[in-house]
């Protein structure tokens, strides 16, 4: 985290600004790389995103289109869990391809660093951080 | 101090129930701490002092004593670091590759 309580994350990807609008845009594709999800690019448009549940977590992250800028700029609300939080995707043409940026803001800096960090002391850390590192590629942490 | 030294310094178990004590039991001497340990007195000072030197407690001396207490801001760094949504963006944005490069150009 680059500042407490938001994410921040960018990659290259060696797609035009267009093909990448439409992966983030396109219910099929974005539950191909993400999660089932009726979005529509509408701004105010309000769905889902859903996966296993989980203790705690019932599966569904509910979400709005809060700002939508065509191959420019996706923002939306992020509530699932105990999280109520904003995701905003940035596109900017660089070379041939794009690089994608991404803000995940509104974390809760102190509660969740707490148990982290309480986390850390009672386990064997190794194995808790791998377990928890390969567990959260696949699923949203809630 | 640097981030190498915080996770060299809680790799190793004794030190890590060293953290735990002084988090459960706030500061104490050096002589309580050592009540919950099976070793001589120099070794779990080596502990402590390679704990004080990734900056995880610090020391104090009260009298006769030294008093010890659990410092906890790089356990905030390492926390930072572990942050579980940035890894889980980090491989879904590896799975949105995937799909692009599968997907035809129009």
């Amino acid at each position: 985290m680059s500042e407490r309580g938001t994410i921040r994350v960018d990659q290259f990807l060696p797609h035009p600004p267009a093909k990448v609008w439409r992966a983030l845009t396109d219910p099929d594709l974005i539950a191909r790389w993400l999660m089932q999800t009726d979005f529509v690019p509408v701004v105010g448009h309000r769905f889902t995103f859903r996966t296993d549940p989980r203790p705690g977590f019932d599966g569904i992250v509910r979400c709005e289109v809060l700002d939508l800028d065509p191959q420019r700029l996706l923002r939306w609300s992020w509530r699932g869990g105990s999280l109520d939080t904003v995701v905003t995707w940035t596109l900017l043409a660089e070379g041939r391809g794009t690089r994608l940026f991404l803000e995940h803001s509104g974390f809760d800096p102190d509660d969740p660093l707490q148990q982290r960090t309480y986390a850390l002391l009672d386990g064997g850390w190794r194995s808790h951080v791998w377990r928890r590192l390969t567990k959260v590629l696949d699923a949203p942490p809630s | 101090m640097s981030e190498s030294d915080v996770f060299a310094a809680l790799a190793n178990p004794t030190r890590r129930e060293l953290l735990r004590l002084l988090r459960d039991g706030g500061q104490q001497p050096v002589q309580r701490l050592a009540d919950h340990f099976d070793m001589r007195r120099p070794s779990l000072s080596e502990h402590l002092k390679v704990l004080k030197e990734a900056g995880l407690v610090t020391e104090r001396p009260v009298g006769r004593q030294r008093l010890y207490a659990l410092r906890p801001e790089p356990l905030r760094e390492v926390a930072d670091w572990l942050s579980p949504y940035e890894a889980y963006w980090r491989g879904r944005l590896g799975a949105l590759r995937d799909v692009l490069d599968e997907l035809d150009d129009e």
